[in-house]
C-alpha cells in the first residue's frame, strides 16, 4: 500500500509543481466562473435596488417604503456610488432623485424619474419591479391629491387610504415560468450553475493534460525504474491510477471549496456532491490513464487532452446546459460522463437530490470508471512491455 | 591463491541457458554466466548485441524465454518481487524525475525499496556524499548537467545497498572528466563486496573495471574469462591498423600471403591486421600494401587487447 501511495504522492506532486498549472488550475477556473455568473447566473436572491438622492423627501420615503413591500432589497448612496454599484453589477437597478422631482412629487405634480439598470439581464426583470412600485407610489399620491382637493384634509386622507388598502383587495398579478427549461433553473444562486459546469469541465482536462506526467515518466524509464523495485506491477498499475485520481481531485476539491467559500455556491448536500465529484474524478482519472499509455510524445497528449476535454465537455453540457440541447443533441451527450455527472448536480442543487435520487446517475459513471481503468491499466501494462 | 578464495565467495548471480525472442528473432541465445560476491562481472559488446535485454531479464522486468536465472539463492522472475530488492538497476536512461530535487529522487525510490524514517535519510546522506552531490541535494535535477544525472542514477541504484548492482551503460553521453568519477565510483563498490553486472561497448571500461568478461555478439556470449584468458585466445598475435585509401581489396589479398600474417579484415578506413611481432613485420607490411595500390596515412601496432579479441572472435571491429 505505501508502495501504491507513493507512486501516487509523486505524481501529484509533479503535476502541482508545474508552475503553468498556478493559472490554469488554480486561478483561470475561478476567474471564468465569476464571469459566467456575473454575465448569464441566475438572480441568487431579493431584487436589488439602490436610492440616490432626495434623501429625507417624501418621495423617496414613498418610493422606498413601496419597494420595500414589493419585497425589493432598497439601498440608499451617493450618485458616484450607486454608479459603481451598477457598473460592477452589485445592483440591479438605481434611481436618482433629483430635488426638483422630491418637490414636484411633494406638489401632486408628475416626477421625472432618472432610473438606470445594470448590465446583467436580471436587470430587466428587476426594472419590471421597480416600474410596478413607482407606478403604486404614484397612485396612491394621486388619490391623495384627489381627495385633498375635494376638501378632505391631509390627514384623514391618508387615513381613508390606508383603511381603504386594508378592506379593499388589491388586484395581484403573480408571474409564473410555465416553460420547462425556465423551470429546470428556479431557484438556483447566480453561480451554482456556472460552477458545477466548470468544475466538470476543469477536472477533466487537467486530468487528461496531466497525462503527459506519466508518459514522461515512462519515456524517462522512471516506470521500468519502479518495476525493477521490489513492486508488483499491479501496485505500480494501481499507483500511477491513484496518482491520476489525486489529481482530478485536487482539482475538483479545489474548485468546489473555492467556489462555496467566494461565491457562495450552494453545492446541495455534501454526501451526494461529494460523492459525484468522486466518482467523476475517478472516470477523468481513468481517462487520463488511457490517453497516458496510447500516446508517446507527452506535448502531444497535452493537446490531445485540451482537444478531448473541451469537446466532451461541450457535449455533455459543461459549455451550455444541456436543457436547450436538441433531442439528438440530448442522446449524444449522455455518453460523456459530464452530462450524468451535471444531471447528478442538477439533482442535488436544485431539487434537494438524496443519495438514492442520484444513484442511476452515479452507477453509470462508476461503470464508465471501472470500463476506462480497465482499458488503461492494459494499455499501460503494454506500454510498459514497449518502453522494456 | 587468488582462484581459491574466490571459489570460497558465494555465488550471488547464475544464468543458465537463457533465452529471449522477439517476433521469431532471437536476441538471446543460450546466455549462461555467473557472478560471485564482490566480482565486477562484464557484458561487453557492440549496441544491439543482446546486452540490455540480458539485463532485463535478469532485473525481472521482462521475462524469459527460456532458462533460469537464481538470484542471491532464488529464482528470479517478474513476479518475484522480493528477489527484486536484491538488485540495484541503473539503467541507461536518466530515469530520474527532472522535477524533483536529488533528495527527492531518492526519498522516492528509497521508500519504494522498502527503507524508512532515519534510516533512510542517512543512507540518502552517505550516497550523496559518495556521487559527490551532497551540495546540490535541493535541486531540481533538470538542472543538473549529464554527469551529474548520471551519478544520481547511479546513486539511486546504490541507495538500498543491493546484493546485485547492474549498471548498463552508464557512461554514454559523459564528459570524461564525469565518466573517470562514475569510473572510480563503480571500482569502489566492488571493493565493498558488492556484486555488479557492468555493460558496455567501451573496452577500455570493460578492461579497467571487471574482473570477468563475457564477449557478447549477436546474442550469444562468444567467449568469457579474465583479461588475460580473452587475450590469449588470440594466440597473442598483434593488431596493426593500416589506415588509407586505394585498392585496399588488393592490399588485403597481397597481405595474406605475407608470412606471420593471421588475418585481414576490412575496417572503416583501411584495414585491420592479426600478426605475430608486429614490430618486426611492419616494414614488409608497408611495402606490400604501397605494391598493391594502397596509400597509407598512417599504420598503427595495438598490442593484444580486448578489442582484438573481438575481431578475432567475430571478425569486426567492436565499434563497426
Amino acid at each position: 500500500m505505501r508502495s501504491i501511495l507513493g507512486i501516487a504522492a509523486v505524481e501529484v506532486r509533479l503535476f502541482l509543481r508545474d508552475r503553468s498549472n498556478i493559472f490554469f488550475v488554480f486561478i483561470f477556473p475561478l476567474l471564468l466562473i465569476l464571469l459566467l455568473g456575473s454575465q448569464f447566473g441566475a438572480n441568487s436572491g431579493q431584487s436589488r435596488v439602490a436610492l440616490s438622492g432626495g434623501a429625507d423627501t417624501e418621495l423617496a420615503k414613498a418610493l422606498s417604503e413601496q419597494l420595500a413591500e414589493d419585497g425589493v432589497q432598497v439601498s440608499a448612496a451617493g450618485a458616484a456610488t450607486v454608479r459603481d454599484q451598477l457598473s460592477r453589477g452589485r445592483t440591479d437597478v438605481g434611481i436618482f432623485i433629483s430635488d426638483g422631482d422630491a418637490a414636484d412629487f411633494a406638489a401632486g405634480r408628475p416626477a421625472d424619474l432618472e432610473v438606470v439598470t445594470a448590465s446583467q439581464s436580471a436587470a430587466q426583470a428587476v426594472l419590471q419591479e421597480v416600474r410596478a412600485s413607482i407606478q403604486a407610489v404614484s397612485t396612491e399620491r394621486r388619490q391623495q391629491s384627489l381627495l385633498e382637493s375635494a376638501g378632505v384634509g391631509t390627514a384623514e386622507a391618508a387615513a381613508a387610504l390606508a383603511q381603504a388598502r386594508e378592506t379593499v383587495e388589491q388586484p395581484r398579478v403573480e408571474l409564473v415560468d410555465t416553460g420547462d427549461v425556465s423551470r429546470e433553473f428556479q431557484g438556483l444562486g447566480r453561480f451554482d450553475l456556472g460552477a458545477a459546469q466548470q468544475l466538470l469541465l476543469f477536472v477533466f482536462l487537467s486530468s487528461l493534460t496531466g497525462a503527459a506526467t506519466l508518459i514522461k515518466s515512462r519515456r524517462l524509464g522512471v516506470v521500468a525504474r519502479v518495476m525493477a523495485a521490489p513492486v508488483a506491477s499491479w501496485q505500480a498499475l494501481a499507483g500511477q491510477a491513484l496518482g491520476r485520481f489525486g489529481i482530478a481531485a485536487v482539482q475538483g476539491g479545489y474548485i468546489m471549496a473555492g467556489t462555496a467559500l467566494l461565491f457562495g455556491v450552494d453545492w446541495g448536500n455534501p454526501l451526494p456532491a461529494g460523492l459525484v465529484l468522486v466518482v467523476f474524478c475517478a472516470v477523468s482519472a481513468a481517462a487520463a490513464m488511457v490517453i497516458g499509455s496510447v500516446m508517446d510524445n507527452d506535448a502531444a497528449a497535452a493537446g490531445v487532452g485540451v482537444g478531448a476535454g473541451l469537446v466532451l465537455a461541450g457535449l455533455g453540457g459543461s459549455m451550455v446546459p444541456p436543457e436547450f440541447f436538441s433531442e439528438t443533441l440530448q442522446a449524444v451527450s449522455r455518453l460523456t460522463p459530464h452530462r450524468w455527472a451535471y444531471d447528478a448536480f442538477a439533482d442535488i442543487q436544485r431539487h434537494n437530490g438524496s443519495l438514492a435520487d442520484i444513484l442511476p446517475q452515479l452507477g453509470v459513471l462508476a461503470a464508465m470508471a471501472l470500463g476506462l481503468l480497465a482499458l488503461g491499466s492494459y494499455l499501460l501494462q503494454r506500454s510498459l512491455g514497449r518502453a522494456l | 591463491m587468488t582462484a581459491d578464495v574466490q571459489t570460497q565467495k558465494a555465488q550471488v548471480l547464475g544464468v543458465k541457458g537463457l533465452v529471449k525472442r522477439y517476433g521469431g528473432r532471437t536476441v538471446v541465445d543460450d546466455v549462461s554466466f555467473h557472478i560471485q560476491a564482490g566480482e565486477t562481472y562484464g557484458l561487453l559488446g557492440p549496441n544491439g548485441a543482446g546486452k540490455t535485454t540480458i539485463i532485463s531479464m535478469v532485473a525481472g522486468l521482462i521475462p524469459a524465454e527460456s532458462g533460469a536465472i537464481e538470484l542471491a539463492g532464488s529464482a528470479m522472475t517478474p513476479a518475484n518481487t522480493r528477489a527484486k530488492g536484491n538488485i540495484g538497476l541503473v539503467p541507461q536512461e536518466l530515469a530520474i524525475y527532472p522535477d524533483l530535487t536529488a533528495t527527492e529522487n531518492l526519498l522516492f525510490f528509497g521508500r519504494l525499496q522498502g527503507l524508512r524514517g532515519q534510516g533512510l535519510k542517512d543512507r540518502i546522506a552517505e550516497v550523496l556524499n559518495l556521487i559527490g552531490l551532497a551540495d546540490r541535494a535541493g535541486e531540481q535535477t533538470k538542472k543538473f548537467s549529464g554527469g551529474m544525472k548520471r551519478r544520481l542514477n547511479i546513486g539511486i541504484g546504490l541507495l538500498h545497498r543491493p546484493t546485485l548492482l547492474i549498471l548498463d551503460e552508464p557512461t554514454v553521453g559523459v564528459d570524461p572528466q564525469s565518466r573517470n568519477s562514475i569510473l572510480e565510483s563503480v571500482e569502489g563498490l566492488a571493493t565493498e563486496g558488492m556484486a555488479v553486472l557492468y555493460t558496455t561497448h567501451y573496452m577500455e571500461e570493460a578492461e579497467r573495471l571487471c574482473d570477468r568478461i563475457a564477449i557478447i555478439d549477436e546474442g550469444r556470449i562468444q567467449a568469457e574469462g579474465t583479461r588475460g584468458q580473452l587475450v590469449e585466445l588470440t594466440g597473442g598475435a598483434d593488431r596493426i591498423d593500416l589506415h588509407g585509401s586505394g585498392n585496399t581489396s588488393a592490399a588485403a589479398a597481397a597481405l595474406r600471403l605475407l608470412p606471420g600474417v593471421q588475418q585481414v579484415d576490412g575496417g572503416a578506413s583501411g584495414l585491420i591486421l592479426t600478426v605475430h611481432n608486429g614490430p618486426g613485420l611492419l616494414a614488409p607490411i608497408v611495402a606490400a600494401a604501397g605494391r598493391a595500390g594502397m596509400t597509407l596515412t598512417s599504420v598503427e601496432i595495438v598490442r593484444p587487447d580486448l578489442e582484438s579479441v573481438f575481431l578475432h572472435l567475430t571478425g569486426r571491429a567492436l565499434r563497426d
